[in-house]
């Protein structure tokens, strides 16, 4: 993972934060009603994810080396990029609801565990954020699609969300060689 | 006890609120995994609520929430550090899914800021056992399919090739999926979200 542009296709592409890796799941469900929604959630999150990257850049000479503190760290800088989120895009939200984003916190947890500093951090995190935004907006608007499709009474609401989730997964495994 | 059995089966935060879906899909690849993702979780939330109980009334309004999020993101770290320390190799298991426990939305969907502290406990106990029980439920299908397998042990032998699949996030999602459709169908509800 050298060049620029093999980062972030693996950010959008083959390590999909929502789809590979499974993370932000609650946005997907809860944020996909309608594409503007979608976008809002996804740039918000993209925008808390690009305040830890920076943070961790910044803060990269501080990372504790035994092992609970440094996740402490990374929770700590996760919670505070969360929390500033609603505040960079001006989203009308509860600012609270953005601490439980496990894309946002788990996209840092992952730079933690694969060693990943200086300033790759943002680079990375700008793939995978925009990996995330898209993943928001195709799922809205494959619900949107699904709305007027007959699902059956079972499947309806988040259960097909997540088998569409799935299928769409699975075509970006495609991907991998 | 109403709420500790209603968070057990009829309001499963998993197959029926569809909450803490990410280590439903992502983590519950075994039914050991599950389980002991599941009873972390649940310790962490019910000694959380606990130190919120006592810290709440001199805390300002609105801020309940935060506060809860950074006792749970302490225990989290306490917890991480013990398990390193007594069995690491569960802790290379969990990855970074045994930290995110500071992001499962129970969070915010948990209502024991409004009711006494017994009932409070006894619906995060509820919500936890059926947490643990959904991420179990979850871990069997996928250790079977996956594994030909259940809690480790090897229950199907060559006559059926393992489906690798259904141990990836894709396949996650999917079981995950159909099988809160087969709790609608037998629940008789369905349509929308049942928060």
């Amino acid at each position: 993972m050298t060049d620029g542009l093999d980062i972030l296709a693996q950010g959008i592409v083959t390590g999909n934060l929502a789809l590979i890796q499974g993370l932000g799941l609650y946005a997907v469900t809860r944020y996909t009603k309608d594409t503007h929604t979608a976008l809002r959630a996804g740039l918000n999150t993209f925008a808390g994810m690009l305040v830890g990257a920076t943070l961790l850049w910044l803060l990269g000479g501080y990372v504790p080396t035994s092992p609970a503190p440094q996740v402490g760290f990374y929770l700590v800088i996760g919670l505070i990029s969360a929390l500033s989120a609603p505040f960079l895009t001006r989203r009308n939200v509860l600012s609270e609801e953005y601490v439980v984003d496990s894309a946002l916190i788990g996209m840092l947890l992952l730079l933690g565990r694969d060693g990943i500093t200086g300033v790759v951090n943002v680079w990375v995190v700008a793939g995978a954020g925009l990996g995330y935004v898209l993943t928001l907006v195709v799922m809205a608007t494959l619900r949107q699609r699904l709305e007027l499709s007959p699902v059956p009474k079972a499947l309806k609401g988040t259960p097909i969300i997540l088998i569409t989730a799935g299928l769409l997964a699975i075509a970006l495994l495609g991907f991998r060689f | 006890m109403k709420t500790f059995w209603e968070g057990l089966i009829k309001k499963n935060p998993v197959l029926v609120l569809a909450l803490g879906l990410m280590p439903a899909v992502a983590i519950a690849r075994t039914a050991a995994d599950g389980l002991a993702l599941g009873l972390i979780t649940t310790a962490v939330f019910l000694v959380a609520a606990m130190i919120r109980f006592v810290l709440a009334p001199a805390m300002p309004g609105g801020s309940s929430r935060i506060l809860e999020g950074l006792i749970v993101v302490v225990l989290t770290v306490l917890v991480y550090g013990l398990l390193f320390t007594a069995n690491p190799g569960l802790v290379a298991r969990l990855g970074i899914f045994l930290p995110l426990i500071v992001a499962n939305t129970w969070l915010l969907h948990n209502s024991s800021g409004l009711r006494s502290f017994g009932s409070a406990l006894l619906e995060i106990a509820g919500k936890g056992l059926g947490f643990a029980l959904a991420l179990v439920l979850i871990g069997v299908v996928r250790e079977f399919l996956g594994y030909g397998a259940v809690f480790g042990q090897q229950v199907v032998t060559g006559a059926l090739p393992p489906m690798s699949l259904a141990l990836g996030v894709p396949g996650g999602l999917i079981i995950v999926g159909l099988l809160m459709a087969l709790v609608n169908v037998i629940c008789k509800q369905g349509g929308e979200y049942h928060d």
